[in-house]
């Protein structure tokens, strides 16, 4: 682990979340996230960098639904960056897994590799038909075909809110960067913030009774932290 | 964008020292953004309002710099715009609180598709065939002027899907003028059984607001009230808070729901309650209170109600619900003995009686004493009233001559049973709409409006109340078509009409709500007003002293027909009108995690009796109609109920909705709800068979619904 100012890190209280995927379409719109259509999508093409995955326990009529909004774990001990042969993924300061785009040659190692099955190949150049375009975030940079995309936890975002901090000569506080998932979530189930910072948000719901992680067995070290239901 | 940005922003603002330079978000104009004003790079955020659903969401739109390519005289020119990037929800909004739901945020797309209507255009080929070439706006003006001159003016038909507030305001005044009746509704989302339940027991106008994040112990009956019921942001931020917002407090849910809903998955507790059991259940419960003594306000209940729940028969009633009765028994002590208990009762499908079940829980809430005090249901704003359903609307359309149509949807929304395409038959339709959708298909003249995020408006939140809660949109981006709002539209043909007509503006709308020392500048700026207190609260005056139950009715014979089908609103589509949004397109279904179309839903119990799979091709089929579409074999699904999302199979919507899927409401039967002549769309008995063929693959993001292992990998 580096030595970095701020280690990221997020929270998902299960016990908040209903399900209602709020937070994958403003991923989309946050990132510039390529369009599929039916046809790549039955190729198991489609891109979505956060899903709410639902699974069954039980049988009617005693049976629960549990959601669970999977993402990039943006784990320590990342499977995907060590098999990358041209270092296209790496591990930045601020712990953050990173893609980056111009070095990538699609060797799809690293979505084999990662358990969590959050990494997607674009196959093709994205289209969209215009004016769709039009929406696109000027800050996200468009993926071409042959290269791999995953979440950033909103890099740019990150980027802005330092920025912003610096602008009006302050540290960057507690909440102030929110990825777009977290933004737009109407019941408030995500938090995110600093790791190193002992008092954020994040910090203290990571060391909540309900915390848990996915795949923890795997050492993967994930810095995603799943609150399960309270009952 | 967080709440103390955007108040650092609203402030700077309106001490009138907005600058554009230092790269900051630090403009937040409610005027149109002017070309030279936009650089690279330079975000700047603009209040509007949601017009997805009727709930009212304020929210606000990042604004940065676009290109397009225009043509003139032949030659190819780009053009430097102001364009629109996301939508979030206002952080000083009531209903969003800065968030915002899926559909929401994907109102961009509805701006930016490649499929809308650019200009007014008359039909050129058969009505229903989509085709039509483009004409002038006076051509269009002068064509509709005719038509009304030359019509009785009680034969004018306007559908309208416009929330309250100023557009609905503006067409009911045009109405008026001209001397038309008011105009309607014909949504499946306008929410009319739950307004009229309100109006009978409590005198209200307007849909209750229930304060969940404040109760401790929720029933939810029939009111999927996390999806696809009347705001998902609203009540998703209520049951956050419900859940985790109080230290040492978590608040427990049951939901009574006939499917597994987002709010039967989230529930601490789902009761699987029989289709159009849900005023049964109801009245059981209310029963076990009485007999339990644990119906704090008993004494507020009018006798007959009290009479007629104790002369029910209670074993009987649990025993229709098919409830677990030890559970159902559980459940009413619970809530009885809750601090805060809430029972919030809802159609999300409408059965026969649906209206009774809706009643019957507003009784619960009255002898449990909570109506009006923190935690219970809260009266609406009185001016949050929306256009009026009309149960006999294609009655109406048969007797009519002139027919507008205003995001309206009618030969999508309602069952072919009802005879909706012949009553549209030899009329002359005007729609205002931004997309040649299946009803668009029928009319004559397209008149199109511009796009909500282009235009201005006021709207009166659904919930929130009973405080004022007007979400308000000013224009920022220029029009990228040749469009024009709707009340000018309006204005023209009254001007042509030789009418009286003065339009309704937002500012107009706004300005009798404003209270001393607010200015309408302010509210623009802030993208609403909002008003604390009860000052509006409306008084009860229940107009119904009794109540009633009774089984539910399905049309079809049960013997040919022996499984229940329930359509349902869904958090994608809403009643249909998400289905052109790409993004709503591939959001995954949350029952199913479908992509690009919709599945049946069946049982597991049925599914092996049919030797169907998820994936496999069933073939639906009622009394009126059949449909062919993918299964999934829902876990969670009742033995004997099919349930299907609305959203998908419109003949015409443009390239990502047209020709996909299929359309559950093209099955129903015309039946309808008893109390209230309401569609009642969950009412109609189907059968099911495999098919031997596979048109096109079930197109699922994460088909793995159990965990396997220590994790389940896709």
């Amino acid at each position: 682990m580096s030595n970095s100012e701020h280690r990221w890190g997020m929270a998902i209280d299960l016990d908040r979340c209903t399900g209602c995927q709020a937070c994958v379409t403003a991923c989309h719109a946050e990132n510039n996230l390529p369009l599929s259509d039916p046809e790549s999508a039955a190729k198991g093409r489609a891109v979505h960098w956060i899903r709410v995955d639902r699974y069954y326990e039980g049988e009617f009529p005693n049976i629960r639904v549990k959601h669970v909004p999977v993402l990039c774990q943006q784990c320590d001990e990342a499977p995907c960056e060590p098999v990358c042969p041209v270092y296209a993924t790496y591990h930045n300061e601020e712990g953050l897994n990173v893609q980056v785009y111009n070095r990538c040659v699609g060797t799809r190692y690293c979505g084999n590799n990662c358990p969590y099955s959050v990494r997607f190949f674009n196959w093709f150049d994205p289209v969209w038909p215009s004016p769709l375009e039009l929406q696109h975030n000027p800050d996200v940079s468009i993926r071409m075909g042959g290269v791999m995309e995953k979440c950033t936890f909103c890099i740019q975002r990150i980027k802005r809110s330092k920025d912003d901090a610096a602008a009006e000569s302050r540290p960057l506080k507690d909440g102030d960067v929110k990825p777009a998932c977290v933004q737009s979530c109407p019941a408030e189930a995500m938090v995110f913030g600093d790791l190193n910072d002992p008092g954020s948000k994040v910090s203290q719901l990571a060391e909540s009774g309900r915390a848990t992680r996915l795949l923890e067995e795997l050492g993967t070290k994930p810095k995603v932290f799943y609150l399960q239901k309270a009952t | 964008m967080d709440r103390r940005n955007f108040f650092k922003i609203v402030s700077t603002a309106s001490a009138g020292v907005a600058a554009t330079s230092c790269g900051k978000k630090e403009a937040l104009i409610p005027l149109l953004v002017p070309e030279h004003q936009i650089a690279p790079g330079e975000e700047q955020w603009h209040p509007s309002v949601c017009t997805e659903c009727s709930a009212g969401c304020g929210v606000i739109v990042r604004v940065m710099e676009g290109e397009r390519i225009v043509e003139r005289n032949g030659q190819k020119f780009r053009e430097r715009i102001a364009s629109i990037k996301k939508i979030e929800g206002n952080p000083l909004d009531p209903v969003s609180s800065g968030a915002l739901c899926a559909r929401g945020q994907a109102a961009v797309q509805s701006l930016y598709n490649p499929d809308r209507v650019r200009g007014p255009m008359h039909r050129t080929g058969d009505r229903g065939k989509a085709a039509f070439s483009s004409m002038s706006w006076d051509d269009g003006i002068a064509a509709i002027t005719k038509a009304i001159s030359a019509t009785d003016k009680s034969k004018v038909v306007f559908l309208t899907t416009a929330p309250a507030g100023s557009r609905l305001a503006g067409i009911q005044r045009f109405l008026q003028s001209i001397g038309a009746p008011a105009a309607y509704t014909s949504s499946l989302a306008d929410f009319s059984i739950e307004r009229q339940a309100a109006q009978a027991v409590f005198g209200w106008t307007g849909m209750p607001d229930y304060h969940v994040s404040q109760a401790r112990y929720v029933l939810g009956v029939g009111a999927d009230f996390l999806g696809g019921w009347v705001s998902p942001v609203y009540y998703g931020g209520q049951f956050g808070r419900f859940r985790q917002g109080r230290l040492g407090i978590r608040g427990k849910l049951v939901q009574a729901e006939s499917r597994m809903s987002l709010t039967a998955a989230s529930a601490d507790e789902w009761l699987p309650v029989r289709p159009g059991f849900e005023p049964h259940l109801l009245v059981a419960v209310g029963r076990l209170l009485l007999e339990e003594k644990l119906a704090r306000a008993a004494e507020q209940l009018p006798p007959g109600v009290t009479e007629s729940i104790l002369g029910a028969d209670l074993q009987q009633l649990i025993r229709s619900t098919g409830v677990d009765p030890n559970v159902l028994r559980r459940v009413a002590r619970e809530l009885g003995e809750s601090e805060a208990p809430l029972v919030i009762g809802g159609a999300s499908v409408i059965h026969s009686n649906s209206f009774q079940a809706i009643v019957a829980s507003h009784y619960l809430n009255i002898m449990l004493g909570n109506v009006g005090r923190r935690g219970g249901p809260q009266a609406p704003h009185p001016a949050s009233d929306v256009a009026a359903a009309n149960p006999n609307v294609v009655e109406a359309l048969k007797a009519a001559q002139v027919v507008f149509l205003d995001g309206e949807n009618p030969v999508y929304t309602l069952p072919p049973s009802s005879g909706v395409a012949a009553a549209l038959a030899s009329k002359t339709i005007i729609s205002f709409g931004s997309f040649i959708d299946d009803s668009a298909a029928y009319a004559d003249v397209i008149l199109p409006s511009h796009h909500p995020l282009e235009a201005e408006a006021a709207v009166v939140a659904m919930v929130g109340g009973p405080a004022t809660s007007v979400a308000v949109a000013t224009p920022f981006v220029r029009p990228l078509y040749d469009t024009r709002p709707l009340e000018q539209t309006l204005g023209d043909i009254a001007r042509k009409l030789n009418v009286a007509f003065e339009p309704v503006t937002a500012k107009s709308f706004v300005q009798p709500l404003l209270p001393n020392g607010e200015t309408w500048d302010n509210v623009a700026l802030r993208g609403g007003l909002w008003l604390e207190g009860e000052a509006n609260a409306q008084p009860l005056k229940p107009v119904s002293k009794n109540m009633q139950w009774s089984d539910p009715t399905f049309s079809g014979d049960a013997l040919q027909f022996p499984l229940q089908f329930q359509p349902y609103l869904s958090v994608q589509y809403h009643d249909g009108r998400g289905a052109n949004l790409p993004w709503m397109q591939e959001l995954p279904d949350p029952a199913s995690s479908a992509m690009w179309g919709l599945p049946v839903e069946i049982d597991p119990k049925t599914a092996t009796k049919l030797n169907v799979a998820t994936g496999d091709w069933v073939r639906v089929e009622s009394a009126n109609g059949k449909l062919d579409a993918p299964a999934y074999v829902h876990p969670a699904a009742l033995p004997g109920v099919v349930s299907m999302a609305i959203g998908e199979g419109h003949t015409h919507y443009g390239r990502y909705a047209s020709g996909r899927g299929a359309n559950p409401i093209s099955i129903l039967a015309p039946a309808q709800e008893t109390s209230t002549g309401v569609l009642a769309f969950g009412a109609t008995r189907v059968r099911v068979a495999r098919l031997e063929q596979r048109p096109s693959e079930l197109i699922q993001f994460s088909p793995q619904d159990r965990e396997q292992g220590p994790w389940g990998h896709r």
